[in-house]
C-alpha cells in the first residue's frame, strides 16, 4: 500500500535529514517509527505527504509515485493520504461535525462546497465517523471546547472522512495524558484493522510502540536502524536510538 | 558596611557615578526645554489668539441664540437625507468589505500565492488608505456628479485601504496549523478559505467591519460638504441660507445618528467577542 524506496532529503544548508530510507506499510498494519529528536521522523512524514520534496527516492501510494506529481495531480493523490498531527489542528470556532466533514472537501468541487456546502450524505458519513471514534454525542459542540484527547479523536475522524488508504500520525499522543494516549493508540490499531488502513505512526513513547505496533521502525541520524516485528525488537536496540542522539 | 555603600563612598562626589548623574540631569533639562519649545511653536504656527475668543464669544452666543429652538417642522424633510447618510456609510462599508477580503488574502504574508501579488496588494491597500475619503469624494463627484453615489464610492474605496490592512493583519496572526491540516486533506485554496480561514477569523472580521461602519457613518456626514449627498449637504445648505434653527435640528439628528451607531457597533462587537 505505502512503499518508500531509497528516500533521501538534503536541506539547502547541505545537511542530510534522510538517507536511503525504505519501508513498506501494508493495509491493516500499524507501523510505529521510533527515534530521537532530529533523527528524521517528522521529515520522513513530510516527504511522504510531499510537503517537503525529497532529493532522491520514491514514495509509492498503491501504483502512484507521489514524487513525480505536482499541482492538481498531487492534490488528488493526497486525498488517499490522511494525516493526524501532534496538535489536533481543528477549526476551533466550527462545530465538531463541521470539522470532521471538512476532511471530505477535497472530493467535491469548489463551487459545490462554497455555494451549497457538503451534501447531506457526507454529513451523515461524518456523524458515522464521529460515532467510530466514540464522540457522536458531541457533533454540534464547538471544537474549541473539547479536551486534548477528544480533539485528537475528532482529528482522526476528520482523517477518516477523507476515505484514505494510508493514515500518517506525527506524535499524535505527544500532548495527551497516559490514559488518553492509550485510547488514541487503541483507536488507531482498531481502525487499521477494521478499515484496512495502512497506519504509519511516529511516536516517542516506547511502551506504546511495544503494546500497539505490528512493526517497529527505528530511525537514527536519518537512516533506518531496524525494521522488525514488534516481538523481535529488543530494548537494547531501542535504547541505542536515543543514546546515539545524546552522544 | 554593605558593598553598595562602600562602592558609593569609593566613587566619591567627583567619581564616575557623579558624572553620569549630572549628564542624566542635564539631558532631562534639555528634553523639558525641547517639549516647551514644541508647545510654544504650535501657538505661533496656528496663530493662536485667546483674546479673540473672549471678545468674539458674544458672536457665538448670538448664533446659538438664533438656532434656538430647533425647527422641528423640518424633521420630515430631514428624514430622507438622514437615511441617505446612513446608507452611504452602509454602501461604502459593504463595497469595502467585498473588495478588501480578496486583497487581504493576497496581502497576508502567510497566504499570498506570490511575492508579486503580495506587494501589488499592499500597494493598492496603502494607496487607497493614504488618499483621504474627502479627496476620493471630490474625484467621484467629478466622475459621476453630485449626490449620495459618489459619497458611497468614496467611502468604499477608502475603506478598502483601512479594512484590507486590518483583515490582512488578522489573517497573518491566525493559527496556521488548522489551515495546513485542511490543505493536506486535499482541499483546494478557495475551500480552505471558505471552510478554514473564514470560520476561524469571522468574529474578528465582523468586529473590524462594524468598527469601520461606525467610522464611515461619521465620515458620510462630512462628505455632504463636498456635494456627496446626505445630511451633511443639507447642513451646508442650511448654514449658507442662515437657517440656524434648521441647523440646530440637523445637529441634533447627527448627534443621535453618531451616538446610536457607536452604541450599536460597540454592543455587537461585545457580543461577538
Amino acid at each position: 500500500m505505502l512503499r518508500v524506496c531509497a528516500l533521501s532529503l538534503r536541506y539547502p544548508n547541505g545537511k542530510l535529514a534522510l538517507i536511503d530510507f525504505a519501508l513498506e506499510v501494508e493495509p491493516g498494519e500499524l507501523v510505529v517509527v521510533l527515534g530521537g529528536n532530529g533523527s528524521g521522523k517528522s521529515t520522513l512524514l513530510r516527504c511522504i505527504t510531499r510537503t517537503l520534496k525529497p532529493s532522491a527516492g520514491e514514495v509509492w501510494l498503491g501504483a502512484t509515485n507521489l514524487c513525480t506529481l505536482e499541482g492538481e495531480k498531487l492534490r488528488r493523490a493526497r486525498l488517499e493520504l490522511a494525516m493526524v498531527w501532534q496538535q489536533a489542528s481543528l477549526i476551533r470556532r466550527s462545530s465538531v461535525l463541521s470539522n470532521v466533514a471538512s476532511g471530505a472537501l477535497g472530493r467535491y468541487s469548489t463551487f459545490r462546497t462554497v455555494c451549497r456546502g457538503l451534501p447531506a450524505a457526507e454529513l451523515d458519513t461524518a456523524r458515522h465517523h464521529l460515532a467510530d471514534v466514540g464522540l457522536a454525542a458531541l457533533a454540534e459542540q464547538r471544537a474549541g471546547t473539547l479536551s486534548g484527547g477528544q480533539a485528537q479523536r475528532v482529528a482522526i475522524a476528520r482523517a477518516l472522512a477523507q476515505h484514505p488508504r494510508v493514515l500518517l500520525a506525527d506524535e499524535p499522543v505527544a500532548s495527551l495524558d497516559p490514559e488518553a494516549s492509550e485510547e488514541i493508540m487503541r483507536l488507531l490499531q482498531r481502525l487499521a484493522r477494521s478499515e484496512q488502513l495502512a497506519v504509519l505512526c511516529v511516536l516517542h513513547q516506547i511502551e506504546l510502540a511495544y503494546t500497539y505496533a505490528d512493526r517497529v521502525v527505528g530511525i537514527r541520524d536519518g537512516r533506518i536502524a531496524f525494521n522488525l516485528p514488534r516481538s523481535e525488537v529488543s530494548r537494547d536496540a531501542v535504547r541505542r536510538l536515543y543514546i546515539s542522539e545524546a552522544a | 558596611m554593605s558593598a553598595e555603600v562602600a562602592q558609593a563612598r569609593a566613587a566619591g562626589p567627583g567619581g564616575a557615578r557623579g558624572w553620569s548623574d549630572a549628564v542624566r540631569l542635564a539631558l532631562r533639562f534639555v528634553i523639558l526645554l525641547l517639549a516647551i519649545g514644541v508647545a510654544v511653536q504650535t501657538f505661533i504656527v496656528v496663530e493662536a489668539r485667546p483674546q479673540d475668543l473672549i471678545t468674539g464669544v458674544h458672536g457665538m452666543a448670538d448664533l446659538i441664540w438664533r438656532a434656538i429652538p430647533p425647527d422641528f417642522s423640518k424633521l420630515s424633510a430631514a428624514a430622507w437625507p438622514t437615511l441617505q447618510t446612513i446608507d452611504i456609510a452602509l454602501f461604502g462599508t459593504f463595497v469595502g468589505i467585498i473588495l478588501a477580503l480578496p486583497l487581504a488574502l493576497l496581502a497576508a504574508a502567510n497566504m499570498t500565492p506570490s511575492r508579486l501579488a503580495y506587494y501589488a496588494a499592499r500597494a493598492v491597500i496603502g494607496f487607497t488608505r493614504a488618499v483621504p475619503d474627502l479627496v476620493w469624494a471630490l474625484l467621484f463627484v467629478t466622475a459621476v456628479g453630485l449626490g449620495p453615489f459618489p459619497g458611497g464610492l468614496a467611502l468604499g474605496v477608502h475603506s478598502v485601504g483601512m479594512l484590507g490592512r486590518l483583515f490582512a493583519e488578522t489573517i497573518e496572526q491566525m493559527d496556521m496549523a488548522p489551515i495546513q491540516a485542511l490543505q493536506l486533506t486535499g482541499a483546494r485554496r478557495i475551500q480552505v478559505f471558505s471552510h478554514g480561514i473564514i470560520p476561524g477569523i469571522l468574529p474578528a472580521l465582523l468586529g473590524i467591519s462594524l468598527y469601520r461602519l461606525d467610522e464611515n457613518i461619521r465620515s458620510s456626514l462630512v462628505l455632504g460638504f463636498v456635494g456627496a449627498g446626505g445630511i451633511g449637504f443639507q447642513l451646508l445648505t442650511a448654514m449658507n441660507l442662515f437657517q440656524y434653527q434648521e441647523v440646530s435640528l440637523l445637529l441634533i439628528i447627527i448627534f443621535v445618528i453618531v451616538l446610536g451607531a457607536e452604541r450599536v457597533s460597540a454592543a455587537l462587537r461585545e457580543r461577538l467577542s
